[in-house]
């Protein structure tokens, strides 16, 4: 790890004012990505600025919605009694997140801002049609996931909260890569007033997307057996030594009609 | 035995003494040793996996705060300084040598892997050498990487001393009488055997702290290894050209080796031979990737098998054709792991006439490839049960059938093989029949057709091994080409209080010797296992070792513990009868107590210990006072542990996903002395096992980059990859140990692979699959399911 | 990694030829490129500066033109070291066909790359990704900066 400063911000604005004055400021929210990468000295930063004490932190319901902090853990998402009760799918989905020490270190706003491409919650965020809410602005999620580990956030943005609206019905199904156990594909699968939604993370090169042709194919009959038709172009998945594009392409099959199955 | 050691003996499954300090967390290990004024080695390895060096310029790193030296291979050389040497050597085929090419300790001229040591940086922390290391400037000019065995001879050379990438081309059988079988056979099935690559990943990674004592001209080197001994004697004797007694070899607690911690390695040495030549003590600790690029790497066989059967199925001949990867150095046991511990036991438990193997060992750009939980054993018995699953799917023979009728008659033992070893005793059946008992392998058809109904392939696959464990017989093993004999030696050292102290030469890294070699002591000395005391890992304590591996430490170490205490005994007796003026032959010793035959006269083993170190009015003449004893056990012959494993799968066409749901494991390991140890080893062996059948592999690409180089890519086995395992034993006792143990620490890994993938195959088989390789992942799973159908519906 | 795609561009072949050996658009359109300097027509030193994710590394390299077929195709190729992240090296195969009459250029371009070090030890799984997405990036970008639409934007 390079020499660095450490920060503990007290609100947003302290924040964006730390990262402001910063050449190569890094928001600490949970640090299971930066602080690896940190030690391996494959990223470098004059500061780092923790967003722990900043009030980020809770879930409320807000009737339509689930509101969720940043700053809240994974494992407060995963034993949530509101969330458990208002999105199932998305307590299950925060419970299956590395292990242990990952959920309670690990936060909804770090993973939504990291965009990893094989992370969960992005998945849930596009079929769900979450909210992001940053300290200048509110951001729809599907104009947020911009590329892969790309958002819509400017430099010095911070994410406060990210709001979801309460479905119909959800469930998420993630078939892990076996030595990491991140998402090697993840289906979202939400049924909301404006339709079916089946967000996909983990196979798309870039990062996480929404899936039309499985959509449509759901929305006129919302049945496993309805995708057995859609075609899952294989030129935009991505491939590695642990699953090539059309195996994901595959599984992108079989973990919609799971999930649709969970409903 | 007295009150209150009653459960302590031989086969009690007595709680590990050992686990207080390592599940509280204070076990000690070499990372945790500090000196004063110690300075911090950290190496910069190659990135590239082969290359000429034109220019190393150290000038900016050598400038940076806090770096005390920077060291490149030139340096090294200047001093004199030798590489790691190889062990065991085999002889070609043509009677000639193996070329055994120089191991730099740091590079000179030319790196051959990727990580390969270029250069260390030492300096007063951690963090000062890495941020120093970053400014050495290395100019290289890039080789094409040879990564894969099966084209590795003849290509790019590697080696000036080797224009065809092979260091040795050897052979073992008769290869007319073979030919001449297999030629004669009924049928001869052919397969292609690949034993996948695999990583040790020991949970502490390699480290080392070495001091030098400038008044004492002697060296200390904590270090976590299997066997300090033979550290120090290669070390001093091969690489530091000092006199043996002027090292100090400690391995304190060490968290696992799995064959990775025998070697003796660069960064060693390094340390080492830097903090006499800095007169400051010198500390180096791996980081997991580190592990994972410079760790000898395990496996890696590619086989070509024949198998001739006559018209009764009866096996009439074997050949085996194997190319072992070595990587691009050789290690201490990396020649003779493909080769005497592979080659001698291709007759695995059945009776075979005629037997000839050729295995070339060569060289390829990717680190050095040594023993592996099983070493050449695991190679041996997976290639040989796969064909003998293969064959009997080839035959439409039930595979427990085929394999009952070629085992060795339990009347045949002791049993010559056709490859060199002398089983001297077994009995394969009952364990085949128990196993099969065990996992109920008579219904399975029904819970394979229960299983289909909802929509899973399940399947079942046996796995009959042999190993040699009891490593090695300095006899048999000299003729091989052993540069050692591969004793152990003990020493029993009784306190005038009655408490022992055990001086042992095989080392315990997760094996659980403090607990099992005190059993073996209490049990014959009838004294509490608390009062037992077993040190190791230090060589100025322990007369010599040879350390733990190959399954050795109980069936050699744990023998001469129990010479040892005979030896204890027998003074004894001569004490005892000196005191109670008897005969020393009318001495007799049990259940902790001398006695005089036909007397009532009785001294207790605390009486006589006292009395030895108060020898009052000893007949000095005839009887020394103390109570120690020391005893060097050369075994006779190696011990030949064998059982079968059945493994049952489900697999999910939709996915791929193979789901372990039940394992039976019958072995026969001798007398056991700690069921629960033996329970224990058995257990990781076959998690080992199935992790090299299911996930684990290192993956070079075609540039020689090691892309599993982290867990985020390597995938090693968790509780969840495995079922309850059913776990039961035969025992036919070891006819030429004392304690008529045989080994119980590789079984597992040795067995399990094949019965992984004969499950597969076996569950697969609906669809018209034959074969499967390791690690089966799902994709793999899933594209053969795929394929197999699209070719039936041709 | 091996990526093979075409794309017209609505102009004639010699001036797309002109662009693919002018460094100025050529640092325009690598990704991450902070400086490039011509040492000669077909050598040329870079810094590029990448962001994968968390991950940012700084590349000091060469970027070198061969197999030069004017008009009609060449092998751009770039290598650089990343400092304790490793080496990356990729190269391009870009062949031009004139289509249109003549009026627009059909480009098509074959990439190969890989890495060496840290990248490929811990990064595996993005190094595909990776790859195709900074080729596109800097193909679309040297299409952009050519296009008749992008001059009047």
């Amino acid at each position: 790890m390079y020499a660095t400063t450490y920060a503990k911000a007290k609100d947003v604005a302290d924040a964006v004012s730390q990262l402001k004055g910063a050449d190569e400021g890094k928001l600490l929210a949970g640090g299971q990505t930066l602080i690896p990468t940190l030690k391996q000295r494959l990223a470098s930063s004059d500061c780092l600025i923790d967003l722990s004490d900043a009030g980020l932190s809770g879930i409320s319901d807000e009737g339509g919605s689930i509101r969720i902090g940043a700053m809240t853990r994974h494992v407060e998402v995963e034993t949530s009694e509101m969330v458990k009760k208002a999105i199932p799918a998305l307590a299950a989905l925060a419970s299956g997140i590395g292990d242990r020490q990952v959920r309670n270190c690990g936060t909804i706003g770090g993973s939504v801002a990291n965009n990893d491409p094989s992370a969960c919650y992005p998945s849930a965020l596009l079929a769900l049609g979450a909210t992001v809410h940053t300290d200048r602005r509110d951001i729809a999620a599907g104009d947020y996931f911009t590329g892969m580990f790309e958002t819509a956030l400017d430099e010095d943005e911070v994410i406060t909260a990210v709001s979801f609206p309460k479905p119909e019905a959800a469930s998420y199904v993630k078939f892990p890569n076996p030595a990491s156990r991140y998402a090697m594909v993840g289906v979202f699968v939400a049924k909301t007033s404006s339709g079916v939604a089946v967000a996909v993370t983990g196979a798309g090169q870039d990062g996480v997307f929404r899936h039309g042709g499985l959509e449509a194919a759901l929305n006129s009959s919302f049945s496993a057996e309805s995708i057995d038709s859609v075609a899952v172009d294989d030129s935009v998945l991505m491939s590695d030594m642990h699953a090539s594009a059309d195996y994901r392409a595959h599984l992108i099959t079989q973990m919609t009609k799971r999930a649709v199955a969970a409903c | 035995m007295p009150e209150g050691t009653m459960n302590q003996g031989i086969g009690a499954s007595v709680r590990r003494k050992e686990d207080k300090k390592f599940i509280t967390g204070k076990g000690r290990y070499t990372d945790d040793i500090n000196r004063n004024g110690q300075l911090y080695a950290y190496f910069i390895r190659s990135d590239v996996a082969h290359a000429n060096i034109k220019n190393i310029n150290v000038n900016a790193a050598a400038k940076c705060e806090g770096v005390v030296a920077v060291y490149t291979g030139e340096d090294i050389a200047a001093d004199g300084i030798g590489g790691p040497i190889c062990g065991w050597t085999p002889t070609n085929r043509d009677g000639s040598a193996p070329k055994e090419p120089p191991h730099p300790l740091l590079a000179v001229g030319k790196v051959r892997y990727v990580g390969d040591h270029i250069a260390v940086v030492i300096a007063e922390s951690l963090e000062a050498a890495q941020a120093a290391s970053e400014k050495i400037v290395i100019d290289l000019d890039n080789l094409p990487a040879v990564v894969d065995p099966a084209t590795a001879i003849g290509n790019t050379q590697i080696h000036d001393e080797m224009d065809d990438n092979v260091y040795f081309d050897w052979e073992l059988g008769d290869e007319t009488a073979t030919a001449d079988a297999l030629g004669g056979a009924d049928k001869v099935i052919e397969l292609t055997v690949t034993n996948n690559r695999v990583i040790p990943n020991a949970i502490e990674p390699r480290a080392a702290v070495a001091e030098y004592d400038e008044i004492e001209d002697r060296y200390t080197l904590y270090t976590s290894s299997q066997n300090p001994h033979l550290t120090r004697l290669v070390m001093a004797a091969f690489m530091m050209q000092i006199p043996e007694s002027k090292l100090h070899v400690v391995a304190p607690d060490v968290g696992g080796g799995f064959g990775s911690k025998i070697y003796i390695y660069p960064e060693e040495a390094v340390c080492t031979w830097a903090a006499k030549k800095l007169r400051k003590p010198v500390k180096w600790t791996a980081d997991r990737t580190q592990a994972f690029l410079g760790d000898a790497h395990g496996r890696d066989h590619v086989n070509k098998v024949k198998l001739g059967l006559d018209k009764n199925n009866k096996i009439v001949g074997l050949r085996v054709d194997t190319i072992a990867n070595l990587g691009a150095y050789l290690s201490a046991f990396s020649m003779v792991t493909p080769t005497y511990l592979h080659g001698t036991l291709l007759s695995g438990c059945y009776d075979i006439p005629a037997i000839y193997t050729n295995v070339k060992g060569v060289c390829t750009t990717t680190v050095n490839v040594d023993a592996y939980r099983g070493a050449g054993r695991p190679e041996a018995t997976y290639l040989l049960e796969r064909t003998m699953d293969y064959a009997a799917r080839q035959i439409g023979m039930d595979p427990a059938e085929f394999r009952r009728i070629n085992f060795i008659p339990k009347d045949a033992f002791p049993y010559q093989t056709a490859v060199a070893l002398q089983y001297d005793i077994g009995d394969y059946e009952p364990a085949l029949d128990k196993a099969m008992e065990m996992i109920d392998y008579a219904n399975f058809g029904s819970r394979q057709a229960e299983a289909a109904k909802r929509g899973k392939y399940r399947g079942i696959g046996l796995s009959s091994y042999i190993e040699a464990c009891g490593i090695a017989p300095s006899a048999v093993v000299g003729t091989l080409g052993a540069r050692v004999g591969l004793y152990e030696s003990a020493v029993v050292r009784v306190d005038p209080t009655g408490t022992i102290s055990v001086f042992t030469g095989a080392h315990s890294h997760g094996q659980g010797h403090d607990t099992t070699f005190a059993q073996i002591v209490a049990d014959k000395l009838g004294v509490p296992i608390d009062s037992i005391d077993i040190v190791h890992g230090d060589t100025d304590r322990i007369p010599f070792g040879m350390g733990t591996y190959g399954s050795r430490s109980l069936a050699v170490g744990g023998t001469a513990i129990s010479k040892a205490v005979d030896k204890v005994i027998e003074k004894g007796k001569i004490i005892a009868a000196h005191m109670m003026e008897a005969a020393e032959t009318d001495l007799e010793f049990k259940d902790g107590k001398f006695t005089v035959a036909g007397t009532d006269k009785e001294k207790s083993f605390g009486e006589i210990a006292l009395s030895a170190y108060v020898p009052h009015n000893f007949p000095h003449d005839r009887l020394e006072p103390g109570l120690e004893e020391t005893a060097f056990y050369d075994p006779l012959n190696f011990t030949y542990p064998a059982g079968t494993h059945i493994c049952e799968v489900e697999i999910d066409p939709a996915t791929g996903v193979v789901d372990i749901v039940d394992w039976a494991a019958c072995d026969d390991f001798g007398n056991l002395i700690n069921p629960m140890i033996v329970e224990g080893q058995v257990h990781g062996g076959i998690a080992q096992g199935v992790g090299q059948a299911l996930l684990e592999n290192a993956h070079y690409n075609e540039d020689g980059q090691l892309l599993t180089a982290s867990y985020m890519d390597y995938c090693m086995p968790r509780a969840d990859n495995l079922p309850s395992l059913k776990i039961d034993y035969t025992v036919t006792a070891c006819t030429h140990n004392d304690l008529g143990v045989k080994g119980c620490g590789e079984a597992g890994a040795i067995a399990s692979p094949p019965a992984v993938i004969n499950a597969i195959v076996d569950a697969l088989s609906v669809v018209g699959v034959t074969d499967m390789s390791m690690p089966a992942t799902t994709e793999k799973i899933w594209r053969a399911i795929n394929d197999a159908t699209a070719k039936a519906a041709e | 990694m091996e990526l093979k795609q075409s794309q017209d561009i609505p102009i004639p072949v010699a001036q797309v030829w002109s662009a693919l050996n002018d460094e100025q658009i050529l640092a325009q359109a690598i990704p991450g490129c902070q400086e490039l300097t011509k040492i000669s027509d077909t050598e040329l030193t870079a810094t590029v500066k990448l962001k994968v994710g968390p991950v940012s590394a700084t590349f000091v390299g060469e970027v070198t033109l061969s197999e030069l077929n004017p008009p009609h195709s060449y092998v751009i190729s770039g290598s650089g070291k990343g400092g304790v992240a490793g080496g990356a090296t990729g190269s391009a195969r870009v062949d031009l066909e004139a289509i249109d009459n003549g009026n627009a250029t059909r480009l098509t371009y074959d990439v190969d790359a890989s890495v060496t070090g840290k990248i490929a030890q811990l990064g595996s799984r993005l190094i595909e990704s990776t790859a195709k997405k900074l080729a596109t990036k800097f193909f679309t970008d040297f299409i952009a900066i050519l296009s008749p639409e992008s001059e009047q934007s």
